[in-house]
């Protein structure tokens, strides 16, 4: 079928200006150069930037973009709009993808007319996610060819090569992201692209959407595979980075580290040569054995899983290569965490040391199986961790429910800023799952604990996967109460709007109605309360934990980083009044603002971070605050 | 462990909301513009204000902006404590140190476990631990704006061009805070003001 397709593609030839991008800027050129047209997200750090582009590409007409409910829904819309001839691209965390994995999948099987990449952004170390898992098995896993670009340059020239590839065999694509790769800078070599980019397509059915032998696509696909494998084009993702002299030793490692490996190369005077895999998969096995077979000894270094070791010793496996490896193990590289130049000392150390002499790769013992709090035994120097920001709206909605269970209550919290409220000293919420899982555990642990659990959600997070569990609650009657934490916003990942958000101006849209969508559910027992009357809300929490059955509080205040975004007129800071002030404690330590602090004995307000809620007041006793 | 020449590794190090990203920012929007290559990258968590910030960035280099810690030559601390416990990570070198002296009072204790080191103590081993230091005077600095917003990384970019290994001319400064920080001109005029005192407050200890 001949794809209709009204945009000019430059395919990254021409560049006329030099800039500096971070990757994810480079991204969104890329996407632009590939006349990418239609677009869809779902947020998640680190894929942010990327998503705030986009967004306002949009608003200015240049083409398709939305913040789609969740990652499925993303991933939906941006499949039609490639069904119908269109590039599209779908931009997600590393997590995101799980959620949109049961389209994923079965789009691989149907394959796509337009172009069309998932844009997945891994987050080892978990900066800011729940897990780190590593994209690259989605490749094998879902039949999709999986990249991997090193450098802000190399993403913005890689992604129209993608959509040609893309659109020559069918298939759908992966981008695979690091945060390493996402948020590194560089000056980057581009075409400006003004024009507006048309979405406009044409779906043509087809019998292989709709027969029901779905394996007879499983088949076509595995034969794709194998043709893209050897495409020239495609074979420009590996490449071999030789030193002047001959040599005997090879390391092997992946585009998202592969500048981290040449500078530590670098460093360590490695004398050997370097082979970047920059496209995952599907792996070209003739071409990879017949270069692992030029050396005698070959090191795998890969942030994350071993994945390409294990791929790569099936193949010398296969073609019974006679070569000596270096993984994993032997290196001593860590599964966990990001791979920075210090974490790697010890896997150069042996990649440079003589390879027949065994005392060199003895395992390390794992000094200690707890989480290191502490970063030096030296002097204490604590980790400076992220709390809820000076200001915040969830804290008042902490300080009523503590007020409200004591030490009762069970209570699952979710994955959005209030996942801060369980570390000390506001302490509210036992555990973060995955989105909406604290919902849905909730449900079960009231069963099994036989006793009414109280399940903390955001706005954002409860669209996205707490309304099927909301449904459950109401079906069985499950014994919870769930307190909707409303800023009107997905704060967590950068500010994105919520269906929900009002304070948030959108071309053509909705705001969703939370209190509407809830009783729609079913839910009997709802109030919507202002989050900065704490006292108040006490007794309103426990009127909603005392009713039997599914009963929901949403909390409203306003998200205060977005609040102070959008403020015309300077900040005013509250100070306390020391006549007074009784030192009891209740703002320093129940409330715990990180803008009240106790200076030479005196409970103060820092007035340069102070940004005037106006909270704090409203727990104060003696009405000490002004 | 050989290194090129030209390269100058820079780490900075501080919290969120302190506009580090935006310092490595202007310091590589400095290079672009006088023809060198430069690459920089950052490290933070979420949106909240507060948390760690760090962004390490290479002048003279395309492919890594990420170096290993015993091969920085310049650390700029925004904070003392998120200063130290960098510094406390290398071993066997010591860079040259340019610090904002400003302490963060921590009221948040994320497990109850933490013990806070006392400011003294911080500034002992700092000075212990640096080949050259200079200080950025946060306090007399600050005197010269009204409101709460002090725009220190633009006071700290202006003295960085008192170091001649950066090779930031003030001309190139001050278009470079023009070009990044001039679109709201409230703040534009105050930043315009960091970049001109910044210079005069930073002094060698
Ligand atoms: C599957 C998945 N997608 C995206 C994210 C990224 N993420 C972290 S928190 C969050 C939502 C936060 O919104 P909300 O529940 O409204 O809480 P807030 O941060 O506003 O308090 C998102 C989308 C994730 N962790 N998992
Ligand atoms: S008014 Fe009170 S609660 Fe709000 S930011 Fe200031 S100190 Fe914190
Ligand atoms: S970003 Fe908004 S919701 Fe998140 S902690 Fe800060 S104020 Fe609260």
């Amino acid at each position: 079928m001949s794809v209709k397709r009204k945009n000019k593609i430059d395919n990254g030839i021409a560049e006329t200006e030099e800039a500096l991008f971070m990757g994810n800027h480079a991204v969104v050129q890329g996407l632009l150069e590939a006349g990418v047209g239609f677009t869809a997200a779902y947020p998640g750090t680190p894929s942010t930037e990327i998503q705030v582009r986009l967004a306002k590409l949009h608003e200015k007409g240049q083409l398709y973009f939305e913040y789609s409910v969740n990652e499925k829904v993303a991933f939906e819309i941006s499949a039609a709009a490639a069904l119908s001839g269109v590039r599209s691209a779908v931009i997600m965390k590393h997590v995101g993808v799980n959620v949109a994995s049961d389209a994923m999948m079965a789009l691989a099987y149907f394959g796509v007319q337009g172009g069309m990449i998932i844009v997945a952004v891994d987050d080892p170390g978990c900066q800011s996610s729940q897990n780190e898992q590593d994209s690259r098995f989605w490749g094998k896993f879902a039949h999709i060819p999986v990249f991997e670009p090193s450098t802000p340059q190399e993403i913005r020239d890689v992604i129209p090569k993608i959509y040609e590839l893309s659109e020559k065999y069918n298939m759908l694509c992966m981008l695979r992201m690091t945060n390493f790769t996402s948020l590194s800078t560089g000056i980057v070599k581009h075409k400006p692209i003004e024009e507006n980019l048309s979405w406009n397509g044409e779906f043509v059915r087809e019998i292989k959407y709709q027969i029901p032998a779905r394996y007879l696509l499983h088949k076509g696909l595995h034969k794709s595979l194998k043709a893209l494998a050897k495409d020239p084009l495609f074979e420009e993702f590996i490449s071999l980075k030789e030193s002047s002299s001959s040599s005997e030793r090879l390391i092997i490692t992946h585009g998202a580290i592969y500048p981290i490996v040449e500078y530590m190369a670098e460093l360590y005077n490695f004398n050997g040569d370097i082979l970047k895999i920059g496209a995952i998969f599907p792996l070209n096995e003739e071409k990879i054995a017949e270069i692992v077979k030029k050396y005698k000894y070959i090191y795998f270094v890969e942030e994350l899983e071993p994945y390409l070791e294990t791929e790569i010793l099936a193949i010398i496996g296969r073609n019974k290569l006679n070569v000596t490896v270096f993984g994993k193990e032997k290196l001593q590289i860590p599964y966990e965490n990001s791979l920075r130049p210090d974490a790697l000392k010890e896997a150069f150390s042996r990649i440079v040391a003589d390879p027949n002499d065994d005392s060199v790769f003895y395992e390390i013992p794992d000094p200690s199986p707890l989480p290191k709090i502490f970063d030096s035994e030296e002097l204490l120097i604590p980790r400076t961790l992220p709390r809820l920001c000076d200001g915040c709206s969830h804290r008042g909605a902490f300080y009523s429910i503590k007020k409200a269970t004591g030490e009762d209550f069970i209570i699952p919290s979710d994955i959005g800023c209030y996942a801060l409220g369980q570390v000390q000293p506001v302490d509210v919420g036992d555990y973060w799952l995955c989105m909406g899982g604290g919902l849905g555990t909730a449900l079960g642990m009231s069963k099994v604990n036989g006793k009414k659990v109280i399940a903390i959600i955001g706005d954002g997070t409860f669209f996205h996967a707490g309304m099927p569990a909301l449904l459950d609650a109401v079906e069985y009657n499950h014994n919870i109460t769930l307190a909707i934490l409303d800023n009107s916003l997905t704060a967590m990942t950068g500010g994105q709007p919520s269906p929900s958000s009002t304070t948030w101006k959108r071309k053509n849209f909705n705001p969703i109605n939370l209190e509407e969508v809830v009783k729609g559910l079913g839910v009997k027992w709802i109030k919507s309360v202002q989050a900065i009357n704490v006292k108040e809300n006490v007794k309103i929490v426990k009127e909603a934990l005392e009713y039997q059955g599914p009963s929901v509080i949403i909390f409203k205040g306003e998200c205060v980083v977005n609040k102070l975004r959008n403020m015309k007129t300077p900040v005013k800071p509250l100070s306390i009044d020391q006549d007074l002030c009784t030192q009891c404690g209740n703002c320093l330590i129940d409330f715990a603002c990180p803008s009240i602090v106790k200076e030479d004995g005196k409970i103060v307000i820092k007035q340069d971070t102070c940004t005037g809620c106006g909270y704090c007041a409203m727990v104060c006793p003696v009405k000490a605050i002004k | 462990m050989k290194k090129n020449k030209e390269t100058l590794n820079i780490a900075f190090l501080g919290l969120g909301g302190q506009g580090i990203i935006t310092l490595a920012k202007m310091i590589a929007e400095s290079a672009l513009d006088t023809g060198k290559k430069v690459c920089y990258n950052e490290i933070h968590g979420l949106s909240q204000r507060g948390g760690s910030v760090q962004s390490f960035l290479r002048l003279n280099e395309e492919s890594s902006p990420l170096f290993a810690s015993s091969d920085v030559d310049l650390v700029i601390g925004l904070e003392k404590m998120e200063t130290l416990r960098y510094l406390y990570g290398i071993k066997g070198h010591k860079p040259k140190v340019i610090l904002l002296d400003y302490f963060e009072i921590r009221n948040t204790n994320y497990f109850g476990l933490e013990v806070f080191p006392e400011e003294e103590e911080i500034d002992k081993e700092i000075r212990e631990r640096a080949e050259e230091l200079y200080i950025f005077d946060s306090e007399n600095f600050k005197k010269q704006f009204k409101g709460n917003f002090i725009p220190y990384n633009v006071g700290i970019f202006s003295a960085l061009t008192t170091f001649e290994e950066l090779g930031i001319t003030e001309e190139t400064g001050e278009k470079i805070v023009k070009k990044l920080l001039g679109k709201n001109i409230l703040l534009s005029q105050v930043n315009k003001k960091a970049f001109k005192e910044g210079k005069k407050w930073i002094k060698k200890i």
